[in-house]
């Protein structure tokens, strides 16, 4: 028995020594992941990483991918499209990275994108959200989560529910903000041809300051205020508000990605209650397995609870990697296939389904949207009355064919 | 715009005029004793924030007594580069000092990166002006109430200083005649030393009381000793009154401005300053120029 025993274990071993040493003949896979890492959106490039890296150790442990061990290069674009584009060449002509992922800044996205067609180099992005991403049908491009128009258009349909008339908004001034609300209005307002906007106020990205803004916003005296703020901006914005008693001053406050726990986790009990807030995975609402063991092995390994970032870069990773086990290549054109194969690659997230639409390669994918409400168990405000939003009800029409 | 909001306005404008006179009086304070153009003055207010954030974790509670630590160590900080840097250029060429102090300027900010990170740090209203008050029925930031009161308290401190006390004498004479007050037995390099900290403790005071109204992150520094700059030139360069009156001109257009033309309002202090240069180029309350050396 002992003996048998010893020689199955002998011979697992020798497996497992044999296959690491195949795996460290070949070089690896190189991914270059671009973030934000410093400013007000640095906590979302740490998040970013996290999840990611989480992807990454899970697919090394079980053999990589074609044999290949997946390595992470993480540079910091700051946000800014010219650093994005000079790192994304960095990566892709000195380290040979075989994908670029990541991107929080949809400025950035749309900068780096035309590099994908110059280089053959598939890129993934994983947060950056303006819909006119996957709107220019790039070969190259996908985005394997959701994008701003699914987010303002799912906020629109719960606020044309809502007797709210006079609405604002404050939202940063680049091509996220911008879309964003453009996307709100002309939803709620063909839903709701009474309501009416009262004042727009557009900060800039990364915007210190926001008391000029509040005391206009005060003036314009907005029943309800939509808002793209996120990361450190929204953070600022809700401190120096409440500095003003501004949310006691409306009667609801609506931000697509409020629920980010890089925002709500620093606010902590300054954070605004019982305000629409929506977050583009939110880690206590998917009782499935799957999320169960992601939120596990994430915060056994990093000491914190998964953000919707950090849950997008691990879903993306995976998702890239399906792709490449679909495809059995790095070839982008293969991996291009593999992603618009069979009606479009479906991965199962913790968040839940995501699929690819095949023309425009955007993902679709549930939304969840709740009211902000203090909790026992967590230093942080969590959402209640939750509304999923079905990812049915997300897909708008596309031009790419 | 109603009489409330016109108000809400000028108080807003106010506190960040507050602000701004704490980041520039000690700027122009170091320029008028020891004539260095300081270029990394507003690193010391970044950093009196981090000291600050880093101190209270980002917990408004500790606010004010780690306030005073903070400012302890930008007065040490100062005290410090004095000794170090800045008293081996003073009698060099304008052009050492401000190679000099730009490179503290870049030194400073990659040395904050690698201590205190590249994220944005940003804190709560302290203790006891968490809630607004309410003026003419408009709800208003207590604390920007408190930041005015401790501007308008600084201001008058170091008036009394300069102006009623012996050590604050020997300050002003400095400015005039280094050699004669060395030929009297002061103490000049020691007096150096201690304006210098005086100057960069009220940056680091002043970066520490303003981030509750600001956030920061890397950059800050430059667009403080920009602002700073601003206020200086307006004022005129050492010139306590003229620092209060610009940096309370540049306040108001600046809350002003952001209603009339939002996206442009940073531009009204610059034609402000363009303005007095061309008009008046030692500032509104500065001395003209005697001689020009």
């Amino acid at each position: 028995m002992n003996r048998t025993f010893n020689r199955y274990f002998g011979l697992m071993l020798l497996v497992v020594v044999a296959a690491e040493l195949v795996l460290a003949q070949q070089p690896p896979i190189k991914i270059g992941e671009l973030n934000v890492l410093s400013g007000s959106f640095a906590a979302y490039g740490k998040s970013g990483r996290q999840g990611a890296q989480l992807a990454i150790d899970e697919i090394n442990a079980s053999g990589g991918l074609l044999g290949r061990k997946l390595e992470l290069i993480q540079v910091d674009d700051q946000a800014k499209p010219d650093v994005g584009v000079q790192e994304a060449k960095r990566l892709i002509l000195d380290e040979k990275v075989n994908f670029l992922v990541g991107i929080d800044s949809s400025s950035v996205a749309l900068a780096v994108a035309p590099l994908t067609n110059e280089y053959k180099t598939p890129l993934v992005v994983m947060h950056g959200a303006t819909p006119a991403l996957t709107e220019q049908c790039n070969p190259y491009v996908f985005r394997t989560s959701n994008n701003a128009r699914m987010d303002a258009n799912a906020a629109a349909d719960l606020a044309a529910k809502l007797p709210y008339k006079r609405w604002a908004n404050i939202g940063p001034d680049y091509e996220y903000g911008h879309s964003s609300w453009n996307d709100f209005i002309a939803r709620l307002k063909e839903k709701r041809p009474d309501v009416e906007v009262v004042g727009e106020q557009w900060p800039k990205g990364g915007e210190s300051n926001y008391t000029p803004y509040i005391t206009a916003l005060v003036q314009q005296r907005p029943e309800a205020v939509f808002s793209a703020l996120w990361a450190g901006d929204l953070v600022t914005f809700v401190r120096q508000s409440n500095a003003f008693g501004f949310f006691k001053q409306i009667k609801l406050f609506v931000d697509p990605i409020g629920a980010a726990l890089e925002s709500i986790g620093p606010l902590g009990k300054e954070a605004p209650l019982g305000e629409l807030f929506s977050t583009r995975y939110w880690f206590l609402q998917s009782q499935s397995p799957t999320n169960k063991k992601f939120v596990d092995a994430y915060h056994s390994k990093w000491g914190e609870w998964p953000s919707y970032n950090a849950e997008e870069h691990y879903a993306g990773v995976q998702m890239l990697a399906a792709a490449v086990r679909k495809a059995n290549s790095l070839d982008a054109d293969a991996i291009k296939k593999a992603f618009e194969a069979d009606a479009g690659l479906t991965y199962e997230a913790p968040e839940g389904k995501k699929w690819m639409r095949p023309a425009d390669h955007q993902v679709f994918e549930a939304l969840v949207w709740g009211y902000t409400t203090p909790s026992n168990d967590y230093p942080f405000v969590v959402l209640k009355d939750i509304t999923m939003i079905p990812e049915s009800d997300t897909v708008y029409p596309t031009k790419c064919k | 715009m109603t009489l409330p909001f016109f108000f809400l306005e000028f108080m807003t404008g106010l506190a960040s005029a507050a602000s701004l006179f704490l980041l520039a009086v000690g700027l122009s304070l170091i320029f008028g004793a020891l004539g260095i153009v300081n270029f990394a003055h507003g690193s010391f207010f970044a950093l009196g924030a981090y000291f600050l954030f880093a101190l209270t974790h980002g917990d408004a509670s500790g606010f004010w007594h780690y306030l005073l630590l903070a400012v302890a160590a930008s007065l040490v900080v100062g005290a410090v580069v004095e000794r170090v840097f800045i008293r081996r250029v003073l009698n060099r060429a304008e052009h050492y000092q401000i190679l000099l102090t730009y490179a503290l300027l870049l030194i400073i900010e990659d040395v904050s990166k690698i201590c205190f990170g590249a994220d944005y740090k940003s804190i709560g209203m302290p203790k006891g002006f968490e809630m607004p008050v309410f003026v003419l029925g408009i709800p208003f930031p207590s604390y920007y109430l408190g930041l005015v009161g401790l501007a308008a308290a600084t201001a008058l401190l170091l008036w009394l200083f300069l102006h009623r006390t012996r050590y604050g004498t020997l300050v002003r004479a400095v400015t005039q005649d280094r050699e004669m007050l060395e030929a009297l037995g002061v103490n000049v390099p020691l007096l150096f030393t201690v304006i210098f900290a005086v100057g960069i403790g009220l940056a680091g005071f002043g970066g520490a009381v303003s981030l509750p109204l600001q956030s920061i992150s890397t950059g800050v520094a430059v667009d403080a000793v920009i602002s700073a700059f601003i206020v200086v030139v307006v004022g005129g360069l050492g010139s306590l009154w003229g620092t209060l009156l610009a940096a309370i001109l540049i306040g108001e257009i600046q809350a002003f401005g952001a209603l009339v033309l939002p996206e442009f309002s940073i531009v009204f202090a610059y034609v402000l300053m363009a303005a007095v240069l061309l008009f008046r180029p030692w500032g509104l309350l500065g001395r003209p120029p005697t001689v020009r050396t």
